[in-house]
């Protein structure tokens, strides 16, 4: 075991990384054996529809669990950002680019407002995203006067050109942007001040600010980079499934952050993985769309996804108490 | 040996890599003050783990009251009569003394706690030491003193028969450490074994019979206190002389400039109306007696905590300092007495930490320049003398004098030229002192500006060149070196205290 660990090629990747690409690859095959049909690129096509959105917004949680926050709004907010574009989109006429930059920006908002009230008033994470998600869900609600609302089909000559940004005549346009994405969030974790403030406040926040950085500043930002890259989430999610319905969104907190934690961020933060953030979120939608395969109810995804939860969180606890 | 209550014999214990004891010898008798000495990381702590089952031994047997024992945890070992207590205290702040003494076996009635019961059994504990201490009073409203003396009476209350004390001197108050010498031997004449485990020299000689020295998870031996010297344990404990001379006269020049002048401070209770000034080249330094609010100045000067009132100038400039940031870009940094809490990020690398405060310079566009950002670390490693394989190491794996290094490497990348060390040896090995002392030395004399502040006579007046003394927030002394006695410091320190 230690020799593996003391590989180069190991230590590059990351000894955790590579038993999670393990799993991901056995579920992968197990699920083939077990459900007909399962192996092949229509079913990859689908779990991949999956991922992109919640690529997006376990990305964003990433940054926030690094600083040691949470944020249980992600999934509503998304929900309300594919709301009230679509809603301006549909119903006032506005061109489908607009509807995407009003998107992003209603994600950006409620960034905005989550970290201004964490870092500069102090209040709790676990209390403000819990009472966002309730204003995002309220929102949507009124705006769009309780309808769900449906994004062009992909069929339609002016407005279904949006949908390439999923896939374009089968090709997973998605999964290169998201994986850009990642990259990119991998950069500014790793090479930015931005990243090196987010983590060592996660780690010890008053040395942080001791050492005279703004620490306000840096956490809030971490929470406006997470609400940004939830609005992204929202426009793959109507890429993907196009109907949205006022007053839901919640279960996507949960598969986003265990995603998120199952690839190595610590939930007291500090610790932050976007390599991992990325395996987790593959092995959570593969999940996903194996137990739906496996003809159970959508129910059991929600059973799943809450022990899976409670495991990972579990196991990261569990691993920091070995280490002191 | 005969009459020893608790003997521990061969003790072994290896983790990856440390062999942290190696055939460990150590016993206490009724009715004796057996301190057990050594180095930070010499292995004291493991092996009062090992005692209380905490951690278990590899081999080796330990005795008590005649058998053969093995605790599997604190909890059995304290009801077969052993407690430690700790340096730092488990007590909840927010429920009374009598609470926190008989936590978990709370007197009932039905199925009502017994308040009363329990404030009564507490007034005879307490009685029983001869110390008072309302029992209805919150703990956190308790001095740190007071608060370790409600340990005592809880360890007491648990019938204990040996107890063991991990450096309780060191957050107290000298009066608050003579009420704790009277207790221990009250504790001693009632035939308790006790265990005193310390850094401070001259306790030893006052309070224990006698003296065990470990270094390096070894045994080195054990001493009658009363026959040996201060020399002897020192030498026992490094394995080399060391020689701690007291500062005669100032090194400053008398027409040195001054660059950080503080005028009628106030902040929050503990700081009323401090002025000083601080001159180029000089060590600083700050005595008094633990909350004597020598801590809340230097934050509020840095800033970390808010002012009340009160001028800063630097270099003759007057500067508004709010935050931390506004000090910092005054060329100010300040070394917390906490080093974990408040110094170093631990889970992140000595390279990460020490360009903490200056991370903006390393930043090429928008990329930090990790080269740029290990050449400055290494230099600093190198001239600081950093004991670390490499600047990727964590922090959290550097001994304790390592870690104040990282945290002053911080400051230096910054190249502040005012510090702030508050209390810079705390927790930190002989050995590793005295590097941290040369270090201040060679800072001051390349023309760094250094506040001192210091809880160890020793250290006040073999570092400093102007002494202040601060008593109960306000400022009550200010000594030249080649004036200053422990005595005079000690009267100004306590002037104020009836």
């Amino acid at each position: 075991m230690e020799s593996i660990k003391r590989n180069a090629f190991v230590k590059k990747v990351g000894f955790n990384r590579i038993i999670l690409l393990l799993i991901l690859i056995l579920m992968y095959i197990a699920f083939s054996i077990l459900v007909p049909g399962f192996f092949g690129t229509a079913r990859i096509m689908s779990v991949m529809n999956y991922v992109y959105f919640l690529g997006f917004l376990s990305l964003g949680v990433t940054f926030v669990i690094a600083t040691g926050g949470i944020d249980f709004s992600i999934g509503p907010v998304m929900f309300c950002c594919g709301l009230i574009s679509g809603y301006t989109m549909m119903n006032k006429g506005a061109p489908v680019i607009v509807a995407l930059l009003i998107s992003i920006l209603i994600g950006f908002l409620f960034g905005v407002f989550n970290g201004y009230l964490v870092s500069y008033w102090t209040i709790p994470p676990f209390i403000v995203s819990m009472a966002s998600m309730n204003i995002a869900k309220g929102i949507a609600a009124v705006y769009t006067k309780t309808q769900s609302v449906s994004w062009p089909l992909s069929t339609d000559p002016e407005k279904g050109w949006f949908r390439n940004l999923v896939s374009y005549k089968g090709f997973p346009v998605g999964l290169v942007i998201f994986l850009a994405a990642a990259a990119i969030c991998a950069i500014i974790l790793n090479n930015t001040k931005i990243g090196r403030y987010i983590l060592c406040l996660g780690s010890n926040r008053e040395a942080v600010r001791l050492s005279g950085v703004d620490t306000k500043k840096w956490e809030m930002l971490a929470y406006v980079i997470c609400g940004t890259l939830v609005g992204i989430a929202a426009i793959f999610f109507v890429g993907a499934y196009t109907t949205v319905q006022p007053g839901y969104g919640d279960q996507y907190n949960n598969e986003a952050i265990a995603g998120c934690v199952m690839g190595g961020t610590s939930m007291v933060g500090g610790l932050a993985s976007i390599g991992g953030t990325v395996i987790g979120v593959l092995i959570i939608s593969l999940l996903q769309e194996g137990i739906l395969a496996l003809g159970f109810a959508k129910d059991i995804q929600l059973i799943v996804t809450g022990i899976i939860v409670i495991v990972v969180v579990y196991a990261d606890v569990m691993s920091r108490r070995r280490k002191n | 040996m005969a009459d020893a209550i608790l003997t521990m014999e061969n003790i072994d214990k290896s983790f990856p890599g440390v062999h942290a004891l190696d055939h460990v010898h150590f016993d206490v008798r009724c009715g004796e003050v057996h301190a057990l000495m050594g180095e930070n990381g010499a292995g004291k702590s493991t092996l009062m783990k090992v005692l209380t089952g905490i951690y278990t031994k590899d081999s080796g047997t330990i005795t008590y009251e005649g058998k053969e024992v093995e605790f599997r945890n604190t909890r059995e070992a304290q009801d077969a009569g052993i407690v430690i207590v700790h340096q730092e205290l488990n007590m909840v702040g927010d429920l009374t003394v009598a609470q926190n003494i008989f936590i978990g076996r709370e007197f009932m009635k039905g199925f009502k706690i017994d308040d009363k019961k329990m404030i009564e059994e507490s007034n005879k504990l307490f009685d029983e030491l001869k110390i008072s201490i309302d029992p209805k009073a919150k703990m956190s409203d308790l001095t740190v003193g007071k608060q370790q003396m409600c340990e005592i009476a809880k360890a007491i209350s648990h019938k204990a028969k040996v107890i063991v004390f991990d450096e309780p001197s060191a957050a107290l108050t000298e009066k608050e450490i003579e009420d704790l010498f009277a207790i221990i031997r009250d504790l001693r004449e009632k035939g308790l074994a006790i265990v005193y485990i310390s850094h401070r020299m001259d306790e030893i000689k006052v309070i224990t019979d006698r003296v065990t020295v470990m270094r390096d998870g070894g045994y080195i031996g054990t001493l009658i206190t009363k026959d040996c010297t201060k020399e002897d344990i020192i030498n026992m404990m490094v394995g080399r002389v060391i020689y701690e001379e007291p500062k005669t006269k100032s090194s400053v020049p008398a027409d040195a400039p001054v660059v950080l002048k503080v005028e009628h401070l106030n902040a929050g209770r503990m700081v009323k109306d401090v002025s000083f000034e601080l001159r180029k080249g000089e060590i600083l330094g700050f005595s008094g007696l633990m909350g004597a609010g020598r801590t809340e100045t230097a934050r509020a000067v840095f800033g970390a905590d808010p002012k009340t009132s009160g001028d800063i100038y630097v270099n003759g400039e007057k500067v508004t300092i709010n935050s931390p940031q506004d000090a910092v870009k005054c060329g100010i940094g300040y070394l917390s007495e906490d080093r974990k809490r408040y110094g170093i990020v631990v889970q992140k690398t000595i390279t990460e930490n020490s360009t903490l405060a200056t991370l903006e310079e390393y930043v090429k566009g928008i990329f930090i320049n990790k080269s740029e950002e290990k050449k400055i670390t290494e230099r600093y490693i190198d001239e600081l003398s950093t004991k670390t394989p490499s600047a990727d190491q964590l922090v959290v794996n550097l001994s304790g004098g390592n870690q104040q290094k990282v945290v002053i490497a911080k400051w230096l990348v910054r190249d502040c030229d005012i510090l702030i060390f508050d209390e810079p040896t705390r927790g930190i090995d002989v050995g590793a002192k005295n590097e941290i002392y040369k270090l201040m030395n060679k800072l001051a004399a390349e023309g760094k500006s250094i506040i001192m502040i210091s809880s160890e006579m020793t250290e006040i007046l073999r570092m400093s060149d102007r002494i202040i003394v601060m008593c109960e927030g306000r400022k009550t002394g200010e000594l030249d070196i080649s004036e200053a006695t422990q005595e005079k410091i000690m009267d100004k320190a306590t002037r104020d205290i009836a």
